[in-house]
């Protein structure tokens, strides 16, 4: 008697670490969920600064954000959500900046032809009215 | 014995392992916040950013982020690429906020420029209107230039008429001395006849107070010191040749030497004897004689008298 309880004993233990066991597969095997949301983000940001004009003021951040989306994408593919979401997080960053940047050359440029239209006043006016009739 | 020595052995072993193991637990303790590669930079870039006057106050939102960003990737991390992955949203965390600063700052100095620009455009019009000023004053002087010349020209024109005037008046105050003296204007100058009332019959001495028409040409010599003068002595046909040449030279002398002793120059004076020649009246009647008894006084012309 007190055998076959020790014996159930163990087959109750056994069942357990499969269970265990199992859970932990399904666990595995189950992958998350692709990062919907970081890569739709990746992609507005992306096209903000598109409309923004960043491929002539930021080319450089613009096409790192390009390839970081295509990096999350092939992530995801290759089910490395972890990865992807990186990635889709990383090309937002850049994306930003290139909208960032893209302002800054933006107001930089208008400034700069308000300096050299002011400094072409102020040159007219040294030179005088000789010029005129 | 044995037995205790092993044990013994056994547990100083022991402790010296535990005490190495709790060095090296103490110094990983000391070395565990580790922050991954790239994190310092970031800092750095950010600190530098909310040092900036004109930049840290522009982006507040940004810079936020970007801080809580930097504070994420300084933790340390055991997984290298999430470690890597943080501090590579943080760089691109703190530039985006760089730059947005950047443009606001951009944005806020444009007031500036405006007013620069407005204050140029004024200084520009100023100018204009100085310019156009001095240009209406520089006309004004010039019409000033034009009018003194015309005056100048006027006063010119004035003096002309002024010296014609007074040339006209000369000539009218040469013609009145003329008168005085009752001279007649010839080929050979003014001629002035001396009638022989101023001599005694036969004589050559001036009669006294009989100088008055002498004193008129003495006047008349000093007011034009230009002329000079030729005396002629003429007579009648009466009486020998010789002493009728004789006698004109006399007298045409008698009055050369009245004339240098009123003070005209004897330079200025020639005299000559004509005798009885060149009468102006018939010698057969007493008047004709009377004509022909006389002195000539030739007044030359001035050199620029036929102005």
């Amino acid at each position: 008697m007190t055998f076959t309880s020790q014996a159930n004993c163990a087959s109750r233990a056994r069942t357990a670490l499969g269970f265990t066991g199992m859970l932990l597969l399904a666990a595995c095997a189950s992958t998350p969920p692709a990062p919907t949301a970081n890569l739709q983000a990746a992609q507005q940001a992306i096209a903000a600064a598109e409309r923004g004009e960043a491929a002539r003021y930021a080319p450089g951040e613009l096409s790192e954000a390009h390839t970081k989306l295509a990096l999350a994408d092939t992530a995801v593919t290759e089910k490395r959500m972890v990865v992807a979401e990186h990635f889709a997080d990383q090309s937002r960053a850049e994306a930003e900046l290139a909208s960032a940047k893209t302002s800054a050359a933006k107001a930089s440029a208008v400034n700069d032809e308000m300096k050299r239209s002011n400094g072409t006043l102020v040159d007219e006016m040294k030179r005088g009215s000789g010029d005129k009739p | 014995m044995n037995t205790t020595n092993q044990s013994n052995v056994i547990v100083r072993r022991t402790l010296i392992a535990m005490a190495v193991a709790s060095i090296l637990l103490v110094a990983a303790c000391a070395t565990a916040p580790v922050k991954p590669d790239g994190a310092a930079e970031a800092r750095v870039k950010l600190t530098q950013l909310q040092s900036d006057p004109n930049l840290a106050s522009r982006a507040a939102v940004a810079i936020k982020d970007a801080d809580a960003a930097v504070r994420a990737a300084e933790q340390p991390e055991m997984n290298k690429e999430l470690a890597a992955h943080r501090v590579y949203l943080a760089d691109r965390k703190v530039d985006t906020a760089k730059a947005l600063a950047e443009a606001r700052f951009a944005e806020d100095q444009r007031a500036g420029l405006t007013a620069q620009r407005d204050s140029a455009r004024l200084d520009a019009r100023t100018h204009e209107a100085d310019a156009a000023k001095i240009q209406a004053a520089t006309a004004r002087a010039e019409g000033a230039e034009q009018k003194l010349a015309a005056d100048q020209a006027r006063s010119e024109a004035g003096a002309a008429q002024l010296a014609a005037a007074s040339s006209e008046q000369q000539a009218a105050e040469l013609q009145r001395q003329i008168d005085v003296l009752q001279a007649k204007p010839t080929d050979r100058g003014l001629v002035l006849t001396l009638g022989d009332v101023l001599f005694t019959t036969g004589r050559a001495d001036l009669k006294p107070g009989a100088t008055g028409n002498l004193d008129k040409l003495v006047a008349f010599l000093n007011k034009y010191p230009d002329r000079s003068v030729a005396i002629q002595g003429y007579t009648d046909s009466v009486g020998t040749e010789d002493f009728n040449q004789r006698l004109s030279e006399r007298r045409a002398d008698s009055v050369k030497s009245y004339l240098t002793g009123q003070g005209i120059g004897s330079t200025r004076l020639s005299a000559l004897g004509k005798g009885r020649n060149d009468p102006v009246a018939d010698n057969d009647s007493a008047t004709g004689r009377q004509q022909n008894r006389r002195v000539e006084v030739i007044i030359s012309n001035p050199p620029a008298a036929l102005r």
